[in-house]
């Protein structure tokens, strides 16, 4: 292959691990869109948190002299789970139940309060200074000529693929095929009809939450492991992006979320990998409008009907 | 750590026989790092009628202390503020003693030049004030030896994901890279530059002199090249003094020791020279005139800052701790 064709396979293959993370936090904010219709702004900060209880339970593993990484990997990502659920449903229970069926505009602030909350509350428990946490998974894989362009993709972005094709497996046979899938596809088709028809509502609600935040663990500890650095401030910037892939893909359509999440990370690597990597957000925000005004419901959305 | 330096430079201004033989007495006052406190205590030191001031720390307390003792007519030299915009107005009265950030652009890439002599060079920055001025500095400098950055770009502080960039920077076999910016984002690029197998030489400023880089970057933090302003407190002429700093129970190591040393040796060897107290006279004369002092031969431009200011140029390891770098 030409230099040309390797360099764009290598800024395709950093754009589309960029876009599976983001693809991962993106369907947290989607599913709870689809269901009660509203935009829950603290989705980043519960991936900011598990990102924390990540690295908070590898570097304690760690120094009780535990060695096996697949072992301390798992753990981490139960504890993870586990812990960025129970924020999840707790925000959700705290925050939003009492104000369903008031103004949309109402939850919408209290979610931004609750964001500001999180993020607080983690900068007084745990220090606004860079976390870091020193390389767990090196090496990798690398094809090509090397006195021409050699492509690199190591192990960690392998890993990205890996758990988000499996995640995202998990989740669709689950929407699809489980009786509390069905359930929740009920519950965003119609949320006052499925609740007549002997449901409970709530219980599904807080399971999406439940679902998301799990979602966004995962990202968290994925992206923890490969950039080696947390801090409070991260939720902001990646639940803004998330949010972008979501609406870009169609809010409300989990394959929207991660195709949107796909195209956001690759437009990202294409246009620094073309231009002056300082434009990369005008382009890829660029896009995202230009898309919206063709298609105002996002690529994989259905054209809504006026709710408000 | 100002005022160690202060007490010392008194202390053995004093035990030489003090200034056309009246003693010196240094007075204390503490701002707390707080602007309102700062114009507080301004107020005080002139109503107290002192017309000398070696201060202040941070550079926002310093600015708006400095508008009272420039209306006040005080002679006020800081040892430790560096923001560019407190010279800015076009003082009379304000001097310091401490380089601008701004100063290393030229002295790194002076490095660059004679010492690292690149074939590629790459110069990134975080598109703030701070980054982005040093490496347009850098830029300037190293293009009037005819090195011509193949790449001048920026990269968005609080990024985490650098990898397209690391390819671009491959692809153009790029073998040395200055950074403009701070310790977060070079700490990623190195640490994602070792896992995709980019060869090149990095370097950056005060900014990225921080031990959190090599937590961050681990491995990929050995030889670094950072610039710092210089440790007065290793140069052996001021052995005498750092012994007698320790004497007294303090640490002598701190940045600001020796500039605010150099302020005092300013102050009273324009005091000497003049024969006056009159803190008028002294601004003109040390606009006028260079001195030499503990941190070097210091030589004042039109806004009061130092015309240079030594730096070196130190290798980071991998620990966290750095060496000098050879010439």
């Amino acid at each position: 292959m030409s230099e040309f064709s390797l360099y764009l396979l290598q800024q395709l293959i950093n754009g589309l691990t960029i876009g599976s993370t983001y693809a991962l936090i993106a369907i947290g904010y989607t599913m709870v869109y689809g269901i009660i219709g509203m935009i829950n702004f603290a989705h980043g900060e519960i991936y900011m948190i598990g990102s924390y209880v990540t690295f908070i339970v590898i570097a304690g593993l760690l120094g009780m002299g535990m060695v096996s990484l697949p072992i301390i990997l798992i753990i981490a990502l139960v504890v993870a789970i586990f812990i960025a659920s129970t924020y999840g449903w707790t925000v959700e229970r705290v925050a939003y139940r009492p104000l369903r069926g008031s103004n949309r505009l109402i939850p919408l602030i209290s979610a931004i309060g609750m964001s500001i909350f999180l993020q607080n509350f983690v900068v007084l428990a745990q220090g606004s200074r860079d976390v870091a946490l020193p390389p767990q998974i090196t090496g990798g894989w690398s094809f090509g000529d090397p006195s021409n362009f050699e492509v690199s993709v190591s192990y960690m972005q392998m890993m990205i693929f890996a758990a988000t094709f499996v995640t995202m497996t998990v989740l669709t046979l689950f929407i699809s095929r489980s009786r509390m899938g069905r359930a929740c596809r009920a519950c965003s088709e119609d949320l006052g009809m499925t609740n007549l028809l002997g449901i409970d509502t709530n219980k599904i609600i807080a399971l999406t939450f439940i679902i998301g935040a799990a979602l966004a663990a995962v990202a968290g500890l994925l992206l923890g492991l490969y950039y080696g650095v947390v801090n409070p401030f991260i939720g902001f910037i990646a639940g803004l992006k998330a949010f972008t892939a979501a609406v870009l893909g169609g809010i409300g359509s989990i394959p929207g979320a991660v195709l949107g999440g796909l195209l956001l990370g690759v437009t990202e690597a294409m246009t620094a990998a073309f231009f002056p990597a300082e434009y990369k957000d005008v382009v890829a925000f660029s896009l995202l409008v230009l898309i919206l005004l063709v298609r105002p419901s996002g690529l994989l959305g259905k054209p809504e009907v006026e709710k408000v | 750590m100002q005022k160690v330096g202060v007490l010392a430079a008194i202390d053995d201004i004093n035990a030489a026989g003090g200034i056309n033989g009246m003693q010196l007495e240094g007075v204390i006052y503490d701002d707390a790092c707080d602007p309102k406190q700062a114009v507080a205590v301004a107020n005080k030191i002139v109503n107290d009628g002192i017309t000398h001031v070696v201060g202040h720390l941070c550079s926002s307390s310093t600015e708006p202390a400095a508008d009272i003792y420039e209306e006040e007519g005080v002679l006020m030299i800081t040892a430790a503020s560096t923001s560019p915009t407190i010279t800015d107005k076009g003082y009379q009265m304000i001097f310091r003693t401490i380089g601008l950030d701004s100063l290393q652009g030229p002295f790194a890439a002076q490095y660059v030049i004679n010492s690292v002599k690149p074939q590629r060079m790459a110069i990134i920055h975080d598109k703030q004030q701070y980054g982005e001025g040093l490496a347009t500095a850098v830029k300037t400098e190293v293009e009037k030896a005819g090195i011509k950055p193949v790449m001048f770009e920026g990269v968005t502080p609080g990024d985490k994901d650098f990898s397209a960039l690391i390819a671009k920077l491959k692809k153009n076999d790029v073998d040395f890279v200055y950074y403009g910016g701070y310790h977060p984002e070079l700490g990623l690029i190195l640490r994602q530059s070792a896992e995709k197998g980019l060869k090149a030489k990095f370097m950056g400023p005060e900014g990225v002199g921080n031990p959190d880089i090599s937590k961050i970057a681990g491995e990929a933090s050995e030889g670094l090249l950072v610039t710092l302003p210089q440790s007065f407190d290793n140069d052996p002429a001021n052995k005498a003094r750092v012994e007698a700093i320790k004497a007294k129970g303090e640490d002598p190591t701190g940045p600001f020791v020796f500039p605010a040393y150099s302020a005092v040796q300013v102050m009273t060897d324009a005091m000497t020279a003049t024969g006056t107290t009159d803190a008028e006279k002294l601004a003109e004369y040390i606009r006028a005139n260079t001195f030499n002092t503990t941190t070097g031969e210091l030589d004042f431009d039109e806004k009061g800052d130092l015309t240079q200011f030594s730096f070196v140029v130190y290798d980071w390891h991998a620990d966290g701790t750095k060496t000098p770098a050879a010439q």
